[in-house]
């Protein structure tokens, strides 16, 4: 029994064939996999590893390099709010400290107690005209203020799956389609 | 797309945006796009295309202003075997964000100039490395990739020429570093990215050890109104040095924020007042960065510099990214200079132990300071780090910034540096312990 589907596997191994050489499937890899469990665990990785006949050690290197590539459980929501410099000029500590209180966790990465949200600060996220910001369930947000982030964390806790489900699909197939 | 901040209508690459629906093919075709390709391909031989970008005299608007039709010509085209474009669109300096607008208006203009310099340099693919946040721009681009292979643009016989062209995507996975061209690299090998040494040169062994032509979005969307006007009408535009124009994204504090075309030459005063509406009513600018957080910054009695790189480096900075980051006089630039330590120590990649180390110790002894720990101490501490990263003594250039950020806020500002750390003051009145 294996942590990922059959037909995410399947989709693994078309991987490498589209590229000069099968080794850049790794992080396509991982995407589908992350996709699908949330997070990437050591035997998502494992198996991952398997399909591309890479060793699970290089694989995880690669994982562990790349800060989208999350280790660990998140919320459902995962909120990524710029802190760097002209999001932190117009009020990004703010923004954050009231995303903290609003999903009721302290520190980045820790997941709410409903399982719903989590944050992390990040780097600039190329959207400095609209500072400050922040990149959730696959879309950008502009001009935030701490009302505003209120409001998409309530909309995500009172519409829940409406505003994820559509758009967690998406990526994956977008990716198929093209590679 | 929200609404535009930035130029409608400029001179250069902006001419066409603010035109409805200008992402869709047909807009594009009708304002004029994908003559300059079929005028590459038809009329033209490969390199009086690569002649024409030389006349231009574009450098590279990804960070280090390189000659662009220079570049192309060490592409040996006769060279049998695979060859690559490869697309910087991984956009990820502090106070950037002008690719993300040009994909975003007029996602063919990318995808033409593409097309273009694959043919110039012989290459029958290419790869468009795009940041992984980049949700809506990369699905504009995936939606016009199919748009122009329907249309035959990419596929076995683009304008009927027998020179099979593809262009396909590759999404980043949140990390700076991946915007170092040969970090790049590696990443779209399905590594760890870690910049290579050079020699070689992209140019003779770059994605999987095959030629390849690395430029920037904003680069290879300059060069269609190049095919189409020609390179010596382009530089007509800017200084003799910096021919053209530029996109300059100005964000920070202004009243608006946006991203500019502004001809090279121009005057920070210009694009800071003018353009970007100067900072907020009772507030004075105290310093800008005026090339993404990697360049130095520059007070505000430097604002009359103008934006051409040779004057940029008579002022002891550069163009880089052409982020335009504005900070006004409620603000502390040792918080400002905190912040961006933070942001390239956690950037590194690792690989070179000043860069490493250094990053870490920086943000530490910013803390100390912060925390009015601060004396003279800190102050050597900060110095000897930024000296330790610059100048050729890491392998690429993220050290050198994190040295620059050091460097020129203490030179520029080093009242501020001792009245923190010495006098455990802080004269804009912010909030100087840390949070
Ligand atoms: C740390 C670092 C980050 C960089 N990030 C980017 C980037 O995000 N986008 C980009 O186009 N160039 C970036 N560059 C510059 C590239 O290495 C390269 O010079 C450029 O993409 C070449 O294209 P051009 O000649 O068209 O400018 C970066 C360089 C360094 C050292
Ligand atoms: S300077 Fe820093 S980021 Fe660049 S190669 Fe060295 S350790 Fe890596
Ligand atoms: S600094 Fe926040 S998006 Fe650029």
């Amino acid at each position: 029994m294996t942590v990922l589907s059959e037909h995410i596997l399947e989709e693994i191994r078309d991987l490498p064939s589209k590229f000069p050489q099968p080794r850049s499937a790794v992080m396509p890899a991982l995407d589908l996999a992350q996709e699908e469990l949330g997070h990437l665990t050591p035997e998502a990785m494992t198996e991952v590893a398997h399909e591309l006949q890479l060793d699970p050690g290089y694989v995880e290197g690669v994982a562990t390099f790349y800060t989208l590539f999350h280790l660990a459980p998140t919320g459902k929501h995962r909120f990524y709010v710029c802190t760097n410099l002209s999001c932190m000029l117009r009020g990004a500590d703010d923004v954050v400290a009231r995303l903290k209180s609003e999903i009721g966790v302290h520190e980045p990465g820790e997941v709410s107690k409903d399982g719903l949200f989590s944050y992390e600060e990040v780097e600039c996220l190329g959207a400095c005209e609209y500072a400050p910001m922040c990149r959730v369930d696959h879309a950008y947000h502009y001009d935030l203020t701490p009302d505003s982030i209120a409001r998409l964390v309530a909309e995500r806790r009172n519409g829940g799956s409406a505003v994820a489900a559509p758009k967690k699909a998406r990526a994956p197939r977008k990716r198929k389609a093209d590679a | 797309m929200p609404e535009l901040r930035g130029t409608v209508g400029g001179p250069v690459v902006t001419e066409w945006f603010g035109t409805q629906d200008l992402y869709k093919l047909d807009v594009y075709k009708q304002k004029g796009g994908y003559a300059a390709l079929r005028k590459a391909m038809v009329d033209m031989k490969p390199v009086d295309i690569t002649n024409e970008v030389k006349t231009s005299g574009l450098r590279g608007r990804g960070g280090a202003g390189f000659a662009t039709g220079t570049k192309w010509g060490f592409i040996n085209r006769d060279m049998p075997g695979p060859k690559y474009v490869v697309v910087n669109a991984d956009e990820s300096e502090p106070g950037t964000s002008k690719d993300r607008y040009i994909i975003e208006n007029s996602p063919h203009m990318v995808l033409e100039g593409i097309m273009i310099a694959a043919y110039a340099v012989g290459a029958n693919q290419a790869w468009v490395y795009i940041r992984g946040e980049y949700d809506e721009p990369y699905r504009m681009l995936t939606e016009a990739i199919a748009e122009a292979r329907a249309a035959g643009y990419l596929g076995p016989k683009p304008m009927g020429i027998d020179f099979p062209l593809d262009i396909r995507l590759y999404r980043g996975h949140g990390a700076y570093i991946c915007g170092e061209e040969t970090a790049l690299l590696e990443s779209l090998e399905g590594k760890r990215a870690q910049p290579r040494s050079r020699p070689p040169f992209p140019a003779v062994k770059g994605a999987w050890g095959r030629p390849t032509l690395l430029n920037n979005v904003e680069t290879l969307a300059t060069v269609p109104w190049i095919v189409n006007h020609g390179g010596s009408e382009y530089a007509k535009r800017g200084t003799e040095k910096s021919p053209g124009t530029r996109l300059m994204s100005v964000s920070g504090n202004v009243k608006k924020p946006g991203v500019y075309e502004v001809e090279l030459g121009q005057t920070f005063r210009h694009v800071i007042m003018e353009l970007g509406g100067g900072p907020p009513d009772g507030r004075n600018v105290k310093v800008f960065w005026p090339g993404g957080s990697s360049a130095p910054v520059l007070p505000e009695s430097m604002l009359d510099t103008h934006t051409d790189m040779e004057a940029l480096a008579a002022a002891r900075s550069m163009g880089g990214s052409g982020g335009v980051i504005v900070m006004d006089d409620s603000h502390c630039i040792i918080r400002a200079a905190h912040r961006l330590l933070k942001f390239y120590a956690h950037e590194s990649c690792g690989k070179c132990t000043p860069c490493r180390v250094g990053g870490d110790w920086a943000v530490r002894t910013y803390e100390r300071i912060l925390a009015n720990e601060g004396s003279q101490v800190e102050l050597d501490i900060l110095q000897r780090v930024s000296d330790a990263l610059q100048n050729g003594r890491c392998l690429c250039g993220l050290g050198d910034s994190a040295g620059w950020v050091i460097d020129s806020t203490i030179r520029h500002f080093r009242s501020e540096y001792e009245d923190h750390a010495l006098r455990h003051e802080c004269n804009v009145g912010a909030v100087t312990a840390l949070a």
